[in-house]
């Protein structure tokens, strides 16, 4: 018998992954509005950001901070939000380390497929959702800045745009083999929250979304600029920004890749010996 | 008078029951100890950074923007030990209908689901707060007053109604929308204007934030008292806008009863 429409057994492997992404993306839909409303209030902090700095900088009559301007400041500020907005997958670590703690791990060995291609998919769309709500706000707070302040002052070149959208594909997969690499302490540690919160917290600090890395003291540009953590904020930022000088880009963007790899090997490392260990509880 | 004390011991009932439950998770305690302070030293950082690169931040300088940062933690934290969970419960009671176990009581119901538990962490949390204000006076070489001490504490009480009460709007607005969770991230995003001294802000971003949304009385006036930097007017007024926010809160959860729609029976 022969159908028109593509059979279990002609679909391509990958068939299965665009399936999770298809349906996390309805269900994410179904709830836009909760988007839609962290899309807008989530740029709060921002304006406090601006007038603080703004005190800090009249307080040294506007002079630069290791070559930040104040509008650098801000500017580098509000593109954080870009840059988080594809590290960061919330919620991920939590996850994975209460699929292994409770045993519900089960139900996806049983399944034709990698678990870490699952959660890749359902993060993915996650992120999918976030960016169609985020293109409708996003753009408008930017508008508003150049608008209401000038702040945007450099104009990136086509090498900085390129390298900013690597760089973003880079921190979403920083970002998230990260979590996947914490999450799967769980195999050898029963209760991981309290570690989570420090790591989460070190994150917030390595990554340079609580201060600019490059405002930091001198002693510790060294091993802030080489941790994988610069690569979820602070790289992304200061590319678009021009702050790197275009030969600097592609070496960059190299150790980016490179920590990619590394996390990637330790989490499949991991993963193998977790299993061993894995004694499926509750099942 | 009967009718307070009343209120009073069912307060400490409530109270001691939380305490028992609580004290079968002792190492919770030293577990939110722990991440509290991490966070403290993370907002500690990013002060003295600022302030690696200059002396003043509009008229303050750092230990009285870390006076600041300490008041704010205690009065977050004893808002939290006391209100939060409540607030959180509450939209969920209203939209699942089991709001009826608490409307039954012989009490005021308000009272009832705004008290009924307590955090205690946050309670001990708190207490960095004044370590760290403490420390910051002595390098100010500030010394405190019985009489400032009473009106800090008396100002921080205000200020806790007052978070309390825009907490408490926000969760009866789950009468007329059905839901409103998304609405309680407001709380952490509000929270962000009350870290810094109001002379950051432009004129009428800063009367904003003293009137309709008060995040400049709840941690400016108090913190004020203790390093000698308010006008006495802002006293007066901090007190008042408690009694009009606490007012209100009585006179929407009216409102909001009469909208209610009980379990789906």
């Amino acid at each position: 018998m022969t159908t028109a429409a593509p059979t279990a057994q002609n679909r391509s492997p990958l068939h299965k992954y665009w399936v999770i992404l298809s349906t996390r993306t309805q269900e994410d839909m179904t709830y836009r509005f909760n988007y839609v409303f962290g899309a807008i209030f989530r740029f709060l902090p921002l304006v406090t950001m601006i007038f603080l700095w703004y005190a800090v900088y009249m307080g040294r009559n506007m002079a630069p901070i290791n070559g930040m301007s104040f509008k650098d400041m801000i500017v580098y500020n509000a593109l954080m939000y870009i840059a988080r907005g594809f590290s960061s997958v919330p919620g991920t670590m939590n996850d994975i380390s209460k699929d292994i703690k409770d045993g519900l791990l089960n139900r996806y060995l049983i399944k034709p497929m990698d678990y870490f291609g699952y959660q890749v998919m359902y993060r993915l769309a996650h992120k999918l959702v976030f960016w169609y709500i985020a293109l409708l706000t996003f753009p408008f707070v930017f508008w508003f800045m150049s608008a209401s302040g000038h702040y945007f002052t450099h104009w990136p070149t086509l090498w900085e745009a390129l390298a900013f959208l690597a760089s973003l594909v880079i921190a979403f997969c920083v970002g998230i083999q990260f979590c996947f690499m914490i999450g799967n302490l769980a195999f050898w540690f029963l209760e991981i929250s309290t570690f989570l919160f420090v790591v989460m917290m070190l994150e917030f600090f390595l990554s340079g979304q609580l201060i600019p890395l490059n405002i930091l003291p001198q002693w510790m540009h060294q091993f802030l600029f080489l941790s994988p953590f610069s690569y979820e904020g602070y790289w992304p930022c200061v590319i678009l920004m021009g702050k790197v000088p275009q030969d600097q880009l592609l070496p960059v963007l190299g150790r980016g890749v490179l920590w990619v790899g590394v996390f990637y090997a330790a989490v499949r490392v991991m993963w193998r010996m977790g299993l061993k260990r894995y004694s499926a509880v509750g099942g | 008078m009967a009718e307070f004390s009343k209120y009073l011991k069912l307060t400490g009932l409530m109270m001691k029951n939380c305490l028992v439950r609580e004290m079968q998770f002792k190492a919770n305690f030293v577990v939110r100890l722990f991440t509290e302070t991490m966070w403290l030293v993370m907002q500690f950082i990013y002060i003295s950074v600022m302030y690696g690169q200059t002396g003043q931040i509009a008229g303050w300088n750092m230990w009285e923007m870390v006076v600041l940062a300490g008041t704010n933690h205690v009065i977050a934290q004893l808002f939290e030990a006391l209100f939060y969970d409540n607030c959180m419960r509450l939209i969920d009671q209203i939209r699942q209908g089991d709001l009826d176990f608490n409307l039954i009581k012989p009490i005021n119901t308000q009272f009832l689901v705004s008290l009924r538990y307590t955090d205690y962490a946050s309670i001990v949390n708190s207490s960095i707060g004044i370590g760290i204000i403490l420390f910051a006076l002595g390098k100010l070489g500030l010394g405190i007053t019985l009489g400032g001490v009473v009106l800090f504490a008396a100002l921080v009480a205000n200020s806790i109604l007052i978070y309390y009460s825009i907490l408490f709007i926000l969760s009866v607005w789950t009468f007329w929308i059905g839901r409103s969770n998304n609405l309680m991230e407001l709380y952490w995003q509000f929270g962000q204007f009350s870290r810094y001294p109001g002379e950051i802000y432009p004129w009428l971003l800063r009367r904003l934030l003293q009137t309709l949304i008060p995040m400049l009385i709840v941690s400016n006036v108090p913190a004020g008292v203790l390093i000698h930097k308010l006008q006495t007017g802002l006293i007066f007024y901090g007190f008042t806008l408690g009694v009009v926010f606490l007012a209100l809160t009585a006179w929407i959860w009216q409102r909001g009863l009469q909208r209610y729609r009980s379990a789906s029976s």
